[in-house]
């Protein structure tokens, strides 16, 4: 069975003043229809820019898809034509971002913005179209929803907000939906009624969700699958229950270890030592092996990613080999 | 992070968000077009008495209005006047009067925006209605009631000039030093005790600089026009001194018989007009700290 | 003989009132009414959710905000009731470190200066001195110090963090208040600059009052917990207590709603989910702020506005349901 995304070796570099950053260095993973997949790293790992780069929102220049395939219903998302793009792009694969005032515009109505794609996209009436919209914003929530129609962004609180770019994001039914960390500027109680939403609104409508997060608790709620990544690639992969029953990476391992919540109280955390790698720079071998404590001399070499159990895959050549 | 005590290590330099920004303005090319013909322009004005071929109000009845040649670049005026000469002449008025009245417009413009914002409250109510009033105010005949009280006199038109300008400029210093003022660096300036003048001098001013620097250069261009504007109306430079406006009033006169009195003067006022303005484009955007190195 | 001293810092019925910007005519209530203590070397942490007034209420620690009603002692003596050259004088002693480490510093000046700057003011250190002052603030908090002539763009997050918490430290301050400080940080990072802040606290022997909506940090760094709800602290204990056993509802609907890193204990926990938005300080509901969204509200909460009472031992609680179990 064909998955309904599978992006191969994708490259995404910047071609900036300072050197070339290679954001994205050679990712591949697929999506399956309604499954859940969290995509993990700090800052700069490159997992948003992974996103951004099928959806052809990667300022080019400096942004350059330097290889890599993303088919999508025999599509390839990197190659499309813009005319193909913009069929699919807020129609099939829907997108949400972290800040909710970046995707809703301050001078519309709720409405008319709910609206927008259905009377355009899909020609239906004016009626249709409210009622659509109406539904909608119940889904996800909102009560008074056909007040709330005519009100404007800013009357509405963070969580409001943030519900109601999901709704706009759901209205044309997506296939798959991309949220790059929805909930990391909300408040903790918030972040828990949008998480469960979203999970809700996936088992109704059958859609595969790819989820960008740094917060190794959210992943575990809600993902099927969890793609890690550090310093532009792809270093463990596996199903949830699998990655936290038994990380097979040092930098999985590392990372689970310095949150506060898995550690004793008053015992010193345990902190990742050095810094992430200067992405100018080409990095040989493992990416982490730098900062890694089971580093060997091997670790220098070509890294691939390599199946080592049941669903789960890692590019720890010493954990490929089972010895850590 | 390593944790050592050398006693001996070399202090690197930082690179500071001027020198980003000075080096994002080399860039922009029409910028650099600008910038320098500024600095070449002000140079000749500077050494205009030592260059010009000929004095500026000596007249020559015999020629008249004549076109360009090989004695007089430009031309001659009505008077037979050099308009080459007459143009270097205008030039260092009219740059002089930008400047200048730039100059005052920035200190007063800064100095007062600064204070309105910084104190805030009810001081700065009052202060800021007092520039919408004077806003409200037709300048024209402000500066005409200035100038019939107080005669015509370049020093006061500068000041009048300079007058007019400086409440914009107020206006942006104090919303800029309102909006810093929330910014966390300087609660914690407040909160280490430092005296309120040393907040205003070292964490708020030098932090306005940006666009105070991009509306200064934007503001000379318009203190020009405006004293080109007087001078068309007769307010400004009184003959037999000249500037750009001047000359293009009286070109305007002739423009059908002698057209170069028109063309010159307009051309230098414009390439200057431009320059100042790619300048601001420039200084702008190199000075974006949205776009700054983060 | 057991010397009791005072606390460090008491806080007595703060109240920080003002009119609001957009419905012109009503009064945000920031913070309504808090009490609190901290002894000397202690760490207290501040949780609560955006809206509940946790920042105003430092600010208003360090006179960065006048309080409307209430008064701050420190050591003994009001705050609020100092002269301008007493404030001035006073100030070392409570410094801050903010949340975000773009804003916190300035960016025309460069570390050298940031740092120089409080301890040349309140004279610590002389033209001559303040160099080595420097080099010595920029070790303790793990930064070399070569570093010294650089601005705040040139470095990282948690390098920039750092400064902060250096310059905090310059005027050797009794008191730490802590806003949010790894809230903006990576993962990796947060737990370098908590170890940093416990590390120092420790050797410095400071207070610290450490503000985050983090719960699993709290637990991490503080002896002591107060939740904050609306302008309120609505439970206060250790932190084992409070947050082995948290008494209000809304406490217990906080540590609830963190996401446990464990997909099996996660998906199969009994989660508490509150519904609706946090309600605005401009119009906080009548009796418990609290009942509009609290899963075992009954009839005398919309009524009846709860005060904190003594639970156990030094733990706290405001709920109307909770007083009747209460120690008398």
């Amino acid at each position: 069975m064909m998955s309904l995304l599978t992006v191969d070796n994708l490259a995404t570099h910047f071609h900036t003043r300072a050197g070339i950053v290679r954001a994205v260095d050679g990712v591949s993973y697929s999506l399956e229809k309604g499954q859940t997949l969290g995509i993990v790293g700090e800052s700069g790992s490159g997992k948003s820019v992974s996103c951004y780069s099928l959806l052809g929102l990667i300022p080019m220049p400096p942004g350059r898809i330097e290889s890599g395939s993303a088919y999508f219903d025999g599509v390839d998302l990197l190659n499309a034509s813009k005319d193909e793009l913009r069929k699919i792009r807020g129609q099939r694969i829907s997108m949400i971002f972290q800040d909710p005032m970046t995707a809703l515009n301050p001078y519309m109505t709720i409405g008319a913005q709910l609206m927008e794609p259905l009377l355009l996209h899909r020609g239906l009436s004016k009626e249709a179209a409210a009622k659509r919209s109406i539904d909608m914003l119940e889904a996800v929530g909102i009560q008074d929803a056909e007040q709330r129609m005519n009100a404007h962004p800013h009357q509405f609180s963070g969580g409001m907000r943030q519900r109601v770019v999901i709704a706009m994001a759901l209205i044309t039914e997506p296939e798959i939906l991309i949220a790059d960390e929805p909930t990391t500027a909300l408040d903790v109680t918030i972040q828990a009624q949008i998480l469960e939403l979203i999970k809700s609104l996936q088992e109704k409508n059958g859609m595969a969700v790819i989820l960008i997060t740094h917060d190794l608790g959210v992943i575990a709620g809600i993902c099927d699958s969890v793609a890690v990544m550090y310093a532009g690639r792809l270093v463990e992969q596996a199903t949830a229950s699998s990655l936290f029953h038994s990380p097979r990476h040092p930098y999985t391992h590392a990372l689970m270890k310095s949150l506060p919540s898995m550690n004793t109280d008053g015992k010193e955390l345990y902190s990742i030592p050095g810094m992430p790698p200067d992405l100018t720079k080409p990095i040989e071998g493992c990416s982490f092996s730098a900062r890694c404590e089971h580093a060997i001399e091997a670790c220098r070499d070509d890294i691939h990613l390599h199946t080592i159990m049941l669903n789960h895959a890692t590019a720890c050549i010493r954990a490929q080999k089972g010895e850590l | 992070m390593p944790n050592t005590s050398e006693s001996t290590y070399e202090v690197e330099q930082g690179q500071s968000l001027w020198k980003d920004a000075f080096r994002r303005l080399k860039k922009n090319k029409l910028a650099l077009f600008g910038a320098c013909f500024l600095i070449f322009l002000t140079g000749i004005s500077l050494i205009t008495p030592l260059i010009a071929p000929y004095e500026y109000d000596a007249p020559d009845y015999r020629l008249g209005a004549s076109g360009p040649s090989a004695e007089h670049w430009f031309g001659t005026d009505l008077i037979g006047r050099d308009l080459f000469t007459r143009i270097l002449y205008g030039g260092r008025i009219s740059l002089m009067v930008g400047f200048v009245a730039t100059a005052v417009s920035l200190l007063v413009g800064v100095l007062y925006g600064a204070t309105a914002g910084f104190l805030g409250g009810r001081t700065d109510s009052v202060m800021m209605r007092i520039v919408d009033i004077m806003y409200a105010l037709p300048f024209t005949i402000f500066v005409i009631i200035l100038m019939v009280f107080l005669g015509r006199n370049i020093i006061l038109l500068f000041l009048a000039i300079g007058a007019v300008e400086w409440l914009t400029m107020a206006r942006i210093v104090r919303s800029q030093i309102l909006s810093l003022k929330e910014k966390e660096f300087v609660e914690a300036a407040i909160s280490m005790g430092l005296s309120r003048f040393q907040i205003l001098t070292r964490h708020l001013i030098p932090n306005t600089l940006g666009p105070v620097i991009v509306y200064t250069t934007l503001t000379i261009p318009n203190v020009m026009l405006l004293e080109a504007f007087l001078s068309f109306l007769g307010l400004g430079v009184q003959p037999p001194m000249s500037s750009w406006g001047l000359l293009i009033h009286d070109g305007a006169d002739s423009m059908l018989e002698s057209p170069w009195l028109l063309i010159y003067p307009s051309i230098a006022l414009s390439l200057t007009l431009f320059s100042l303005n790619f300048l601001g484009d420039g200084l702008r955007d190199a000075l974006d700290p949205r776009v700054a190195k983060d | 003989m057991i010397e009791v001293r005072r606390p460090l810092l008491e806080v007595c019925g703060i109240k920080i009132h003002f009119p609001s910007q957009q419905n012109k005519g009503e009064i945000v209530k920031a913070v309504d009414g808090v009490s609190l203590e901290l002894r000397h070397s202690e760490i207290l942490g501040l949780v609560g959710e955006s809206g509940c007034g946790k920042s105003t209420l430092a600010r208003s620690i360090l006179n960065l905000v006048p309080p409307t009603a209430g008064t701050v002692y420190l050591n003994g003596e009001s705050i609020q009731t100092m002269s301008r050259s007493e404030l001035k004088k006073a100030r070392p002693a409570i410094q801050m470190i903010f949340q975000d480490p773009h804003a916190s510093l300035n960016p025309r000046m460069t570390v050298f200066k940031t740092l120089a700057e409080p301890m040349l003011a309140h004279k610590l250190a002389a033209k001559e001195t303040v160099k080595q002052a420097v080099v010595e603030l920029m070790e303790k908090v793990g930064l070399a110090p070569r570093f010294m002539q650089k601005y705040p763009h040139e470095f990282s997050g948690g390098q920039r963090q750092r400064i902060a918490i250096a310059r905090a430290l310059a005027l050797k301050p009794r008191l730490i208040i802590a806003d949010e400080p790894v809230s903006a940080l990576d993962v990796s990072v947060q737990a370098q600059i908590l170890n940093l802040l416990a590390k120092l606290c420790a050797e410095e022997r400071l207070s610290m009052i450490f503000i985050t909506h983090d719960l699993s940090v709290v637990r991490h760094i503080a002896q002591r917990v107060a939740v904050m709800y609306l302008g309120r602290v609505v439970e206060e204990g250790t932190t084992h207590d409070v947050l082995k056993n948290p008494q209000h509802p809304y406490t217990q609907a906080l540590i609830s709603a963190v996401p446990v890193p464990d997909p099996i204990e996660e998906r199969n926990r009994q989660r508490i989910i509150l519904h609706g938005d946090p309600p605005s300080p401009l119009n906080p509901p009548a009796g418990c702020s609290f009942h509009p969204r609290c899963p075992i509200a009954e009839a005398q909460c919309q009524q009846q506005e709860p005060k904190l009472g003594n639970f156990h031992d030094n733990h706290r609680a405001s709920c109307l349901l909770l007083q009747k179990k209460f120690v008398e």
